[in-house]
């Protein structure tokens, strides 16, 4: 199977939320009204409940008009995810489409992915059980698997009625992302396409209008040194020494007790 | 030796020591047993004992708020207990160094003969030491991991590892305390309890501090 890839041409975006709203029509999320805070943006940021939104960057063009930078916020599904590595419970991995869901069964709203998440995407959602009892679990966009799985393309990019959402062929949307990037430098002189090679690129990739910082995206993500340290060291270590330590202990047990045999009759040297 | 008599028996512990001691244990334990089954998935069916996740969630708060009054009990209760022990774990003499190589074969059951040791051993001296600098890693992570928003991502990205591995040395350090007070010097267990142990213990284990007891004892009689 060739991989797929959803690209996001954000100079293509017109800011007309259909995404947003396909987005929460097939996943089936509930509306979450804000107030309203001064921005033609409808929503702050991304919620357990609200996987899209699109953002609207106010910007003082060089010649002095007025811009408004759109991006279509979304999980980039990481090709080495934080919040995958992060997980205690094994509960986030990669499908064979390179999108990173959710195990809902295994999570247990820990919360460790939302503090690791280095784009603040995923967040952690409350539900009430049949008893009453509040329990979380962790949600973000999971690039519409179930609509993969079936041949489909994700809710989001059907909705999209300026091309700005693409899912095809990464290699063909690539090549194509760098013939519409040369064409539109001139324009955006700091345009460029987001793809971070540092997490192993992304199966959601951007094509941005502007430095990533200007859209709070991180300039060059990298798997974070406290991750690889605490993944791939501390977390076997830590339980290879359980082992130990317990190994040591039931050792000292056993040996104790044979030479306290052989002791008795050298005249006794325990110490109680 | 004790000659047949009832055993003489020495003040070692003050209550206030020996209240934070077992607050700390059984804080760590609650700690420990709380977090388990999200350190490893072998662990998982502990869930349901504290009533799910959430359950286990707000029981490891409540005990990592207990893991951090010791100190404080150990400073207002027990001041001069906290004070020799701090003096204790800071000197490092020879006969100190001495010793580990003699707890080793002791440890595993042969004969030794361990140079005269202070009020702590420099066994428990290590622990003390291990026991402080874990305490402060699970602490200072566990504080920052409650409370994310108060600090830069990059601290919070850190604080996952070090909990994780103040754990690792934690859990080491509390095994082999636990096993040694069980198994190897069991009357010193009567310290952290009662508060007092044998004459004859003090002498066998900590000849230094039954030593200065003694010449303490003497001068008062001169006096």
């Amino acid at each position: 199977m060739a991989d797929y890839i959803k690209f996001v041409d954000v100079t293509k975006c017109d800011g007309c939320r259909a995404c947003m709203v396909a987005c929460k029509n097939w996943n089936d999320l509930p509306a979450e009204p804000e107030e309203f805070t001064g921005s033609i943006q409808s929503h702050n940021t991304l919620t357990a409940n609200t996987w899209n939104v699109i953002t609207y960057d106010e910007q003082v063009t060089a010649n002095g008009n007025f811009e408004w930078l759109f991006r279509h916020k979304s999980c980039h599904h990481c090709g080495e995810a934080f919040c995958e590595k992060a997980c205690p419970e094994t509960a986030i991995s990669h499908t064979k489409f390179g999108s990173v869901v959710v195990d809902a069964d295994k999570c247990v709203g820990c919360g460790y992915c939302v503090n690791n998440c280095q784009f603040g995407v995923i967040q952690l959602a409350t539900y009430v059980d049949k008893k009453g009892k509040e329990y979380r679990k962790a949600q973000k966009c999971d690039l519409c698997t179930g609509r993969l799985e079936e041949g489909l393309r994700p809710a989001c990019v059907t909705s999209c009625h300026t091309n700005c959402l693409v899912y095809d062929d990464k290699d063909k949307v690539l090549a194509e992302a760098e013939k519409r990037l040369a064409k539109i430098k001139e324009r955006f002189p700091n345009a460029n396409i987001y793809n971070p090679s540092g997490i192993k690129g992304t199966t959601t990739v951007y094509l941005l209008a502007d430095k990533p910082t200007v859209y709070g995206l991180p300039e060059d993500p990298k798997v974070a040194l406290s991750q690889i340290v605490w993944k791939d060291y501390a977390q076997p270590l830590g339980k290879m020494m359980l082992g130990a330590t317990t190994m040591a202990v039931i050792g000292a047990a056993i040996s104790t007790a044979i030479n306290k045999g052989k002791g008795e009759h050298e005249g006794g040297q325990d110490h109680e | 030796m004790s000659n047949g008599k009832t055993p003489k028996t020495i003040k070692r512990f003050n209550k206030g020591f020996i209240i934070a001691h077992w607050v700390n244990a059984g804080a760590f334990f609650t700690l420990y047993i709380s977090a388990l089954p999200m350190y490893t998935e072998f662990f998982d069916w502990l869930y349901p004992v504290f009533g799910g996740p959430a359950g286990a969630r707000l029981i490891h708060r409540i005990a990592a708020v207990a893991f951090m009054l010791p100190l404080f009990i150990m400073i207002i209760f027990d001041f001069k207990g906290f004070k020799n022990w701090m003096k204790n774990i800071f000197s490092w003499k020879k006969h100190d160094l001495m010793f580990f190589p003699q707890f080793l074969r002791e440890f595993f059951g042969l004969k030794a003969k361990v140079p005269k040791q202070d009020f702590f051993n420099a066994g428990e001296k290590v622990n003390s030491w291990l026991m402080i600098v874990t305490t402060l890693m699970l602490i200072s992570s566990g504080l920052v991991m409650w409370f994310p928003a108060f600090f830069p991502s990059v601290v919070v990205w850190w604080a996952y590892p070090i909990h994780n591995i103040g754990l690792g040395l934690a859990v080491a350090v509390a095994v082999g305390h636990i096993y040694m007070s069980l198994v190897t010097a069991r009357p010193s267990m009567r310290g952290i309890t009662k508060g007092d142990v044998t004459e004859e213990y003090a002498k066998d284990h900590h000849g230094r501090w039954y030593d200065e007891l003694q010449e303490e004892k003497q001068q008062r009689k001169q006096a």
